[in-house]
Parts: structure tokens; C-alpha cells; sequence
């Protein structure tokens, strides 16, 4: 006999081999890993989608600042004295027209939603040209940009996927007001994508918001430095604002579909069990199956370790089987797909399924844990079978 | 010897992979009640809406506000029966990230408009005479142990205080049960005037209006009432039904909600499919014994049926059992769901779909082998074994 590596590859080979005899059973075991780890990928797909387009928004150069306790920017309200306030303070970068600070305004308004064909919050945000500027990202897909003092918007990429009616050209009513889109807009897939964007005047004097603004954006002199706006906040009394970067704002929003993956581990861990049950039954049906081979291999002289890794192998394949496909069809069903979900300011966030490397690599390790707990008892009992047993069993 | 002895010897020789099997099947109808349960509750508030009353919203979006003076003019209307207002007041206790159901309204026809809130007469009187005073639903009292006369301090994440500060201090005059046990109440109202008189900014704005009508017959017609007499306003309106309008918020979290339970679903279905492969193999293993009980002169139709009631028995056990974990699990987690998910109760619908479910597994599993081992031809079966 050859040494115990050429045993074990022997028999594993026959053991693989032999699969078609139990083809339905085998089939069964891939189908079961199959559906557990494309379960798990497509709930880690939405949480890191939804997450990346939360991230993607905030940059770690603008701090965002709102009214104390406003969690979001729809609660926030500031005045235009506390802009002035703002604008006057250090830390903030300048060029020549000023400090480069952004006014902004967030308004909810209702859009048709393709997908139910019901309306939906979609942000419609008030800024000038410098707060476009801020969001370094930003790019022009069609059209043009608003002109000021007019009734005209734009419109970011996930808004005109997702609903209907905010192609350029179209003119929008929302309340007694008409807008007229004139712009698409994209910021590499991220929140702001789903947002209308218009100038901040026009929206203060139609939507009664008289001088004041929701959220004032300004770009850091030292990216991350937030201390001297603290300091500004801190020393004028009548400046009730918070401060934090637009990156930390927007993550700790992007945490909003975290309970998704948790959700998503709980109810595959729950059905992993349920797939393990099925592929142990597989394996053992299979050892039972081979009893007499192996029986007779052990009479041959083969190590009962050789019996042991051999059926091992067998649910490792078929298991890791199950996993690719799983992945495969995770992937094509759900990699990119379009979905759209309440975000932290009450309004739709559109976002895409991300299956990332890193996710099917979680689901690689699923099916390996499958294949190994569904192989090892199995492999156990073919191992520890006496031969006479074996041979009376099978005949 | 009866069949159902037989019928169990049969099912019990392999007892492991029994098990196996029926914890499969365990596995799958838990999750089955589990989500089935889940998604229901998230869709009550469409089901619990009542038919005849309305909502009128700022057309914009229901975030904007409406003048006050609406309410008086839509009181005026023909076929509005009463009509309340409200306004969302973005409240929470203590925690932040925990949102409390707190809305500001006008308390007499807050009352009448929603006449499923039960309250004792002499605590309906507290609340409508003390300003300060709050009405608070019994499963929000239960969730924070709150009584009768406590001073709560309320915060909103919009509003702030005359005062300084965000926070609220309320007198809880009532505690109201729901007419019916499904009625939500897991919310606090307050007086609108109160508000008005200690926030620092909103004037005289409502967040939206409630009503009802005459007849549900006349829904429509005094929607297009309300909503031409306010067109090219300021302030234009949107009505629509209680029922429609709670849906078309839930539609807003999303299509993933329907991805998920299509998700679920699909796995449910695969975990059937699989086990139902263990057990109709398992059946047909026995080819050879069944031919031995023909042999004997067991009828044709007697091996059906035990053939048949066996793989029915399997699946009925897993499967019972699993539902009966998802409701031990759904009642478990009750109280901590209680204030997102306020109707976490397993229907009677999803019960019997489970159960219909079961019976098409063991029907689908069985019935294959039970036909073969029905036309069995016990020569060619001896041949073959």
C-alpha cells in the first residue's frame, strides 16, 4: 500500500466519483448550502450598500453643523444671524470672495415612486454654487446647472431612477409651485444622489422659510479639525449648534440598515442549522451507501483515516458546490440591484446591493462550516465501521 | 398490529435520520412563522385604519405644515362629520435614538375624531381641563411604569422651549386602552395650545388634519371638496383616506422589505424542497418490503395510505413543532418589539397557512412513492431488490 496521503486521495476520488448513484441526495446537499449562503449575501449585500452610500456622502474636509439635539438635518433650524456668527469664525477656509460656507435648506416633497407607483419623501435641498462645490465628487451628467433666482432644479441620477417624472425638460408641481428640471446630476453613487437640488433663495421665499436655513455646511481649513468651530460655539452664547464632520454625520446615518445584517445573520444561522440537518442526512445516506466499498477497502488495507477524510472530502465538495452557486446567484440576482429605503432625514436614500469580495468570502467560509460539520460525524461512523458489520449490512 | 403501529416501526428505523429530517422541517416553519408574523405586523397599520376618516395633508409632502385656520374651514364643510388636528411633535424619553409617538392635538375633537380610545370619563375630564396634561396610551404606561399624576419629562429632537432646552414637562392626566386589542397604544398626546404657547418658533401651523365624514359613501366626494377649496393657496392640501395614507408610508421604507420576505420566502421553499427529497427517497428504499406486505395480502389502497399518512406524519411534526417555536420566540420577544412593532401576534391566517404548507409537503413527498408502491408489481419488485 502507498503512503497514507495516496490512500486518502484514492478514496476520495472513488468517493467523488460515486456521487452520480446518489445524485438526487447530492443535489440536495448543494441546494441546501446553495440557499444558506445566498441568504446571507443578500442581506450583507443591502446593509453594505446602504452603508456605502451613507459613507460616500460625508467628506472629512466639511463640517456640518446643526441646532443642538436635531438629529438629523430635516429637525435642524438655524438663522441667518448664527450663519453671520458662523462665517465669522476661524477654522474655516477662505478664498477671495469669503469663508467658504454653505446656507443649506432641506425641504420634504412627494415624487412618484416607479417601483410602487405610490408617493414618497424625496429631499428637495436648497444651496448656491458653493455648496455644490463642496461635494468635491459632484459631476454634471446631463443639462446644466440651475441659474439663480429662478425656478429651476436639478436632479441627482437616483432620483430620475427611481421615480418617474424629473427627466430634463420636465416640469415639476410640488404644492402650488412649478420647478423645471434642467440638470442631472451624480456624487459617485452616494446619498446626496437622491436628492433634488434647487437655489436656496428661491426655496426660502416659496416655502416661507423666511432668512433662515437648516444646516450650514463649511469647508475645514485643516480637514478633521473641528476644534476651532467647537471653541466659536462654545464662546458665543447664542450659538446653540453642534458640530461634527459630514463623514461622521453620515455614518452614523449609514448605521440605520445595520440591524439588515444582523437581521441577515440571525435568519441564516437559523436556516444553516436547517441545512445542516439536511446535508447530514446526504452524508450519511452516502456513507450507508458505501458501506460495502468501504468495507472492502478496509479489508484491503486501508486506514480508517483514509474512510474518514475521504467522506469528509466528499461533503467538503459538495458543500463548497453549494456555496459557489450560491454566491453565483447571489451575485446575479442581487449584486447592483436598485432599492430605495427611508433614511435618517425621513426621505428615500437610493442605494444598490454591494456584494463586495469581502462578503463572499463570509459566504465561502458558511459553506465550508457546512461541509465540515455535515462531514465529519459521517465520516466518523465510516471510519469507525467493523468491516464484518459492514459487509452483513450491505449484502 | 394495526396500520399506525406500522406506520410509526416504519418511520422510526432510522430514528437519526428522522431527527434530521423533522428538524428541517422544524427549522423551516419557525422561520416560516417567524417572518410571516413579522411582516404582518409591520402591515397592521394599513388593516387597522378606519374607513371613514380621512387625512389632509400639505400637498407638498405630510412634513409640511398647514395653517390653523383650516381646521375651522374644513369643520364648516358639508359632509365632515368632526375634524381634529395634529401635529408631529418628534418626541423621545430620555434616549434619543428611542422615538416616542408624541403628537400635540386639539383634545375635544381629538376625542371624537378617534373614538376607539377608551378613557374613563372623570380622567377625560383631568386632561381636558389641565393644559399641561398628557393622555398616554397603556402600553406606553406599561413600557415606562408610569401612573396616573406622574410628571414626565417629554424631549423633542425638532422643537425647542420658551425656556431653553428641548425637554417637556407633561402631567399624565389619562391612561387609554384601545377598543379593540389590536389598537396601538403605544403613543402620548398632548394639548395643542400648550405647545403653541412654550416652542420658540412655528406659529400658528398644524401638521395635518383629521376627520370624519358623514358616511364612508361620501369619502370621496368631500376629499375633492377640501382639496378644490384649498387649490392655488398658499397652502395647497391632499386628502386622502385614513387607510391609503398609512399605506403609502409604509410603502416608503421600501422595496426592501419586499426583497427580504421574497428572500425568506424562497429559502423556505428550498429547505421543503430538500427535505422533501430525504423523505420520499426514504420511501422508496423500502421497495422491497413493500412487496414482502403485498406478498402477505395487504390491499393496494392499505399500503397508500400508510405510505401516504407516514411522510404527512413526519411533516406535521416538524412542522407543528416549528410553529409552535415561532410563537413561543414571537411572544417572547413581544415586550421588546412592543414599541416598534406594536401588533407582533401571530394570526389565525398564518397558522393555517403553515398547516397547508405542511400537508402539501407530506402530500407532494408521499404521494410519488405511495403511487409507486400503489401499481407495485410484486415480481418484478422481487427481481429488483
Amino acid at each position: 500500500m502507498g503512503s497514507l496521503f495516496s490512500q486518502i486521495a484514492t478514496v476520495t476520488v472513488m468517493n467523488v466519483r460515486s456521487l452520480p448513484r446518489r445524485l438526487w441526495m447530492s443535489l440536495a446537499m448543494v441546494l441546501a448550502s446553495a440557499v444558506v449562503v445566498a441568504i446571507l449575501l443578500a442581506f450583507l449585500a443591502m446593509a453594505r450598500g446602504f452603508e456605502r452610500t451613507m459613507d460616500g456622502a460625508g467628506s472629512e474636509g466639511t463640517a456640518i453643523l446643526m441646532r443642538e439635539g436635531a438629529a438629523s438635518e430635516i429637525n435642524s433650524v438655524i438663522s441667518r444671524e448664527q450663519v453671520n456668527l458662523v462665517e465669522a469664525s476661524p477654522g474655516i477656509a477662505r478664498d477671495a470672495e469669503g469663508p467658504l460656507v454653505s446656507p443649506e435648506l432641506y425641504v420634504i416633497v412627494d415624487g412618484i415612486k416607479k417601483s410602487t407607483d405610490s408617493e414618497a419623501n424625496i429631499a428637495l435641498r436648497g444651496l448656491n454654487a458653493r455648496g455644490m462645490a463642496m461635494r468635491e465628487n459632484m459631476q454634471l451628467l446631463e443639462g446644466r446647472l440651475f441659474t439663480p433666482g429662478t425656478n429651476e432644479m436639478i436632479v441627482g441620477a437616483g432620483v430620475l431612477r427611481e421615480f418617474d417624472g424629473f427627466a430634463v425638460g420636465d416640469e415639476v408641481r410640488f404644492g402650488k409651485n412649478v420647478w423645471r428640471v434642467v440638470g442631472v446630476f451624480s456624487t459617485s453613487g452616494s446619498a446626496f444622489e437622491s436628492e433634488l437640488w434647487a437655489d436656496v433663495k428661491v426655496i426660502q421665499s416659496l416655502y416661507d422659510r423666511g432668512s433662515s436655513v437648516q444646516t450650514v455646511r463649511a469647508k475645514l481649513e485643516n480637514p478633521g479639525d473641528l476644534a476651532p468651530l467647537e471653541k466659536t460655539i462654545e464662546q458665543e452664547p447664542r450659538l446653540n449648534l453642534e458640530v461634527q464632520t459630514e463623514q461622521a454625520y453620515f455614518a452614523g446615518q449609514g448605521k440605520q440598515l445595520q440591524y439588515m445584517a444582523i437581521f441577515g445573520r440571525v435568519i441564516s444561522f437559523v436556516m444553516a442549522l436547517g441545512a445542516l440537518a439536511g446535508a447530514l442526512n446526504t452524508m450519511y445516506t452516502s456513507v450507508a451507501d458505501r458501506a460495502r466499498e468501504i468495507a472492502t477497502l478496509r479489508a484491503l488495507g486501508f486506514s480508517s483515516f483514509s474512510a474518514f477524510c475521504g467522506t469528509l472530502a466528499e461533503a467538503l465538495v459538495l458543500a463548497i458546490a453549494g456555496g459557489l452557486l450560491g454566491s453565483l446567484a447571489a451575485f446575479l440576482f442581487f449584486d447592483g440591484l436598485n432599492a430605495s429605503t427611508f433614511g435618517g432625514s425621513f426621505t428615500q436614500v437610493v442605494f444598490r446591493f454591494e456584494m463586495s469580495p469581502d462578503l463572499l468570502l463570509q459566504g465561502a467560509w458558511l459553506a465550508l462550516v457546512i461541509g465540515f460539520v455535515s462531514g465529519f460525524f459521517p465520516a466518523w461512523r465510516a471510519a469507525r465501521l467493523p468491516v464484518i458489520v459492514a459487509f452483513r449490512n450491505a449484502a | 398490529m394495526t396500520d399506525f403501529y406500522l406506520i410509526v416501526k416504519n418511520m422510526t428505523r432510522k430514528p437519526l435520520r428522522l431527527f434530521l429530517t423533522c428538524f428541517a422541517i422544524f427549522i423551516a416553519f419557525l422561520i416560516f412563522g417567524a417572518v410571516t408574523t413579522l411582516k404582518g405586523a409591520l402591515d397592521s397599520g394599513i388593516d387597522l385604519a378606519a374607513d371613514d376618516r380621512l387625512v389632509v395633508v400639505n400637498r407638498i409632502n405630510f412634513t409640511n405644515p398647514l395653517p390653523i385656520s383650516y381646521y375651522r374651514k374644513v369643520a364648516a364643510m358639508e359632509g365632515v362629520r368632526n375634524v381634529t388636528h395634529m401635529n408631529w411633535f418628534g418626541g423621545y424619553y430620555q434616549d434619543p435614538t428611542q422615538q416616542l409617538v408624541t403628537m400635540a392635538v386639539e383634545p375635544e375633537s381629538y376625542l371624537r375624531v378617534y373614538d376607539e380610545v377608551v378613557i374613563e370619563p372623570e380622567q377625560r375630564s383631568a386632561w381636558l381641563q389641565d393644559r399641561q396634561g398628557a393622555l398616554i396610551g397603556e402600553k406606553l404606561a406599561k413600557i415606562h411604569g408610569w401612573k396616573i399624576g406622574d410628571r414626565i419629562p417629554i424631549s423633542s429632537s425638532i422643537f425647542s422651549h420658551r425656556d431653553g432646552g428641548h425637554t417637556w414637562d407633561f402631567v399624565v392626566s389619562g391612561i387609554f386602552t384601545g377598543e379593540n386589542e389590536q389598537y396601538d397604544t403605544g403613543y402620548l398626546v398632548f394639548h395643542y395650545k400648550y405647545f403653541m404657547e412654550t416652542q420658540t418658533f412655528g406659529g400658528d401651523t398644524i401638521g395635518w388634519l383629521t376627520l370624519t365624514t358623514e358616511d364612508p359613501s361620501l369619502n370621496e366626494a368631500v376629499a375633492k371638496r377640501i382639496d378644490e377649496s384649498f387649490a392655488n393657496s398658499q397652502y395647497e392640501t391632499d386628502t386622502s383616506t385614513e387607510k391609503a395614507f398609512n399605506k403609502a408610508f409604509i410603502e416608503q421604507i421600501g422595496n426592501i422589505g419586499l426583497i427580504i420576505f421574497g428572500v425568506v420566502f424562497m429559502a423556505f421553499f428550498t429547505i421543503l424542497v430538500v427535505v422533501g427529497n430525504t423523505m420520499a427517497l426514504a420511501i422508496r428504499e423500502r421497495t422491497g418490503e413493500i412487496a414482502v406486505l403485498k406478498t402477505l395480502g395487504f390491499s393496494s389502497a392499505r399500503i397508500f395510505r400508510m405510505v401516504l399518512s407516514e411522510s404527512l406524519l413526519v411533516a406535521l411534526i416538524g412542522g407543528l413543532a416549528g410553529l409552535a417555536a415561532a410563537w413561543f420566540l414571537i411572544e417572547g420577544a413581544k415586550a421588546a418589539m412592543a414599541r416598534f412593532l406594536p401588533n407582533l401576534v401571530m394570526g389565525g391566517d398564518t397558522v393555517l397557512q403553515a398547516i397547508g404548507f405542511m400537508l402539501l409537503l407530506g402530500l407532494i413527498t408521499g404521494l410519488l412513492p405511495a403511487i409507486n408502491a400503489l401499481r407495485l408489481n410484486i415480481v418484478t419488485a422481487f427481481n429488483r431488490g
